[in-house]
């Protein structure tokens, strides 16, 4: 009984010291679970296709003479979007090889663009998946805001200890982190088709699968783009992060201008960072806006 | 070419417990108030011939959107068969058809035209047109030989290559037309087509509807809210009210006769002198009407009760052989062919009179009235005389869209 007033008073005063949910530890043992379980699967199965891919998309950009890549990046900006826009690119690219930063900007735009095709690979499947089936979506979507919220230096640790360090574990992050805008717009885009369209598609026949691709794909164009311009967005500022466990190109240049107090460097690299990233919004929004599913704003 | 047996629908979670309150006569406002079941289509029955046009009309609410929807099964029927009959496959249960069957009657046998087109934003006119040939597995040439000549055939041939957004609402609807028939299906459903048109528009669309239908002779459910326009281009009415059928029959008898007062607010106002035909209209040419005066040759002749000044010689076959106005002759002419004097040098004669079929229209017989004084006489298809319009037959069919004298 005299015991029990010291103890209510304790309660009172501090009601959180009385029970801890050990969550922390639930965490390291979890992930360390999963380290010593599939370590070996994800060093066998999942680094070498990432890794072959990149390694591909790396030599053709470097080995590409620069002039001859500036032509072609012209020629892509134009196309997809205007002749300002190609030309902006070149001015663009032109600055950041003037800097010094040529090499890092391809391994950078190399790193961006393999995590991207691996987004695109497997989030608009899974898109597809959730606009078809509403548990698929209702199970998933927690995930993606957990994929999404996490500070990307989370994914860095179990990266590493998974993948040790380098630039496929910075890829697989990469991938994780840039994946779920590309899921989310897929679904929302074939979810936003009007009904009339498949109904109509129905009314003449078509099979599901005719209906998804005929129609509701085309027609989801570009909100689908909408999300591949996220995803590019999110892939570069993960890349950069990425350089803290080993990842090379501009985000390298930041960190180690840092790390040594060299603001002079970090700038550089960052200023190219924020050019290679206006010209891929660029070039990705106008692609969006020439999807042939954009006609249907002047329909009704 | 579709028979359709009791086709309801009932939307809501449980629609079993709904049929013995509609036995129980509840309404389908009750019904939706009790149980929270909507009834779209209750018990609905009907046969459309082939090589008609079937128009179903009621207001929006009414059930017809769902009821064509049944046809096609975009929505599924709760209850009822829908029978298509076609010889070149037999009978066939469209409500009881397995998937493929039912894509493959969409893809060959029945294609739709909607109220708000439905064009492909993302396709060119032509490939929207070529949609239904690509869903049928065609192969390019003959797609697009197909669908060139069908984008010519309802006016649009130098339109292939541009996008739905460029068109006008109802260049945008030729273009849905055209994609419905080039798919070469028998059966045409369209749901109210017509309604997001410009009147003028519309009519002229309705006119090319007719003229398509004529030269490809396909079946053709359609469903409007304009009960002008169903009296227009419909072979048959069936009209509907909260779900049901209320009426079945071709213009002139839903005009003439409407069964319920929902039907006869319908038709109030309906315009009569297109529908309405001349034997409905017409003075019946029988004794109680008619009186004998005097025999000349190989004629008899008639006069009208209290009209003993125009005189009608019939022969003994029944046919008109000439005919007197004060004592005078007048010669008579088919209403045809002098329509055209009439409307040239509208001067009314009282020495030539006109004659019609009974399945003249009133419009037709308005305008012989204005070449001629004397009454329109009305011949049977063998050319027997079966009755007379004169003015008060004429006014009776506008104001009371029946005939003067119907009561034998």
């Amino acid at each position: 009984m005299n015991d029990l007033i010291p103890m209510l008073g304790g309660f009172l005063s501090d009601p959180f010291e009385l029970f801890n949910i050990p969550i922390e530890e639930w965490v390291t043992q979890f992930v360390n679970w999963l380290v010593d379980t599939f370590r070996s699967f994800f060093r066998t199965y999942v680094s070498p296709p990432v890794k072959a891919v990149m390694e591909s998309v790396q030599w053709l950009l470097t080995s590409t003479p620069p002039l001859i890549f500036l032509a072609v990046l012209f020629v892509i900006g134009w196309r997809s979007a205007s002749w300002k826009v190609g030309l902006f690119a070149i001015i663009a690219f032109t600055i950041i090889g003037f800097m010094g930063l040529w090499d890092g900007l391809m391994v950078t735009l190399s790193l961006v663009i393999t995590a991207v095709l691996f987004c695109l690979v497997i989030g608009i499947p899974i898109g597809i998946l959730c606009s078809r089936k509403d548990l698929t979506y209702t199970i998933l979507r927690p995930i993606l805001d957990i994929m999404q919220t996490t500070p990307p230096f989370v994914y860095l640790v179990p990266a590493v200890m998974l993948f040790s360090i380098g630039n496929v574990p910075g890829l697989i992050a990469t991938i994780i982190f840039a994946m779920p805008p590309t899921i989310r717009l897929t679904n929302l885009g074939i979810r936003q088709v009007p009904g009339q369209y498949t109904e109509a598609a129905t009314a003449f026949g078509s099979t599901p699968r005719q209906i998804l691709w005929k129609v509701q794909v085309p027609l989801a164009l570009p909100t689908i783009m909408a999300g591949l311009n996220q995803t590019i967005m999110l892939a570069l500022s993960m890349v950069v992060i990425a350089a803290i466990i080993g990842a090379g190109g501009l985000g390298l240049e930041v960190f180690q201008g840092l790390n040594r107090l060299d603001i002079g460097q970090a700038f550089v690299g960052g200023l190219g960072i924020v050019l290679l990233a206006m010209v891929l919004d660029r070039i990705t929004q106008g692609l969006g806006d020439k999807a042939p599913g954009n006609r249907a704003g002047g329909d009704e | 070419m579709i028979r359709a047996e009791g086709v309801t629908k009932i939307f809501g979670p449980d629609p079993d417990s709904v049929p013995p309150l509609l036995k129980q006569g509840k309404t389908k406002d009750e019904i939706q108030a009790e149980t929270g079941h909507v009834v779209g289509v209750n018990n609905a029955s009907f046969q459309v011939g082939a090589g008609e046009v079937f128009v179903i009309m009621g207001l929006s609410g009414s059930g017809k959107s769902t009821l064509i929807r049944c046809i096609n099964r975009l929505i599924e029927p709760t209850y009822g068969k829908i029978i298509l009959d076609d010889p070149e496959f037999g009978d066939q249960d469209i409500a009881s058809m397995d998937e493929q069957t039912l894509r493959q009657m969409r893809s060959s046998r029945m294609s739709m035209v909607f109220q708000h087109f439905a064009l492909f934003p993302h396709r060119t006119v032509l490939s929207n047109v070529v949609y239904g040939l690509e869903v049928q597995g065609r192969d390019k040439a003959e797609r697009e030989e197909l669908g060139k000549k069908y984008l010519e055939m309802v006016g649009l041939g130098g339109w292939g290559d541009h996008y739905p957004n460029e068109l006008s609402g109802g260049m945008q609807q030729r273009v849905g037309l055209a994609r419905a028939v080039a798919t070469e299906a028998k059966i045409l459903l369209m749901d109210e087509p017509f309604s997001a048109l410009d009147p003028l528009i519309k009519v002229q669309m309705q006119d090319e509807l007719i003229k398509i239908q004529r030269e490809l002779d396909r079946t053709i459910l359609f469903i409007t809210h304009d009960l002008d326009e169903a009296m227009r281009i419909g072979d048959h009415i069936a009209i509907m009210e909260a779900g049901e059928i209320v009426q079945i029959g071709n213009p002139e008898e839903i005009l003439v006769n409407p069964k319920t007062e929902y039907v006869a607010n319908f038709v109030e106002h309906a315009d009569p002198t297109g529908v309405i035909t001349a034997s409905t209209v017409a003075l019946p040419f029988k004794d109680r009407h008619f009186e004998a005066s005097g025999e000349e040759q190989d004629v008899t002749y008639w006069h009208r009760k209290g009209y003993p000044e125009i005189r009608f010689g019939v022969d003994k076959d029944g046919k008109l052989k000439r005919m007197t106005f004060e004592g005078n002759n007048v010669s008579i002419h088919a209403l045809e062919t002098c329509i055209n004097e009439a409307d040239n040098a509208p001067a009314r004669h009282t020495d030539a009179a006109v004659y019609c079929q009974e399945d003249t229209i009133l419009k037709q017989v308005m305008r012989g009235r204005a070449y001629s004084e004397l009454p329109v006489v009305v011949n049977d298809s063998e050319g027997r005389m079966t009755g007379v319009i004169d003015e008060p037959e004429l006014i009776n069919g506008i104001l009371e869209k029946r005939g003067y004298a119907q009561d034998d």
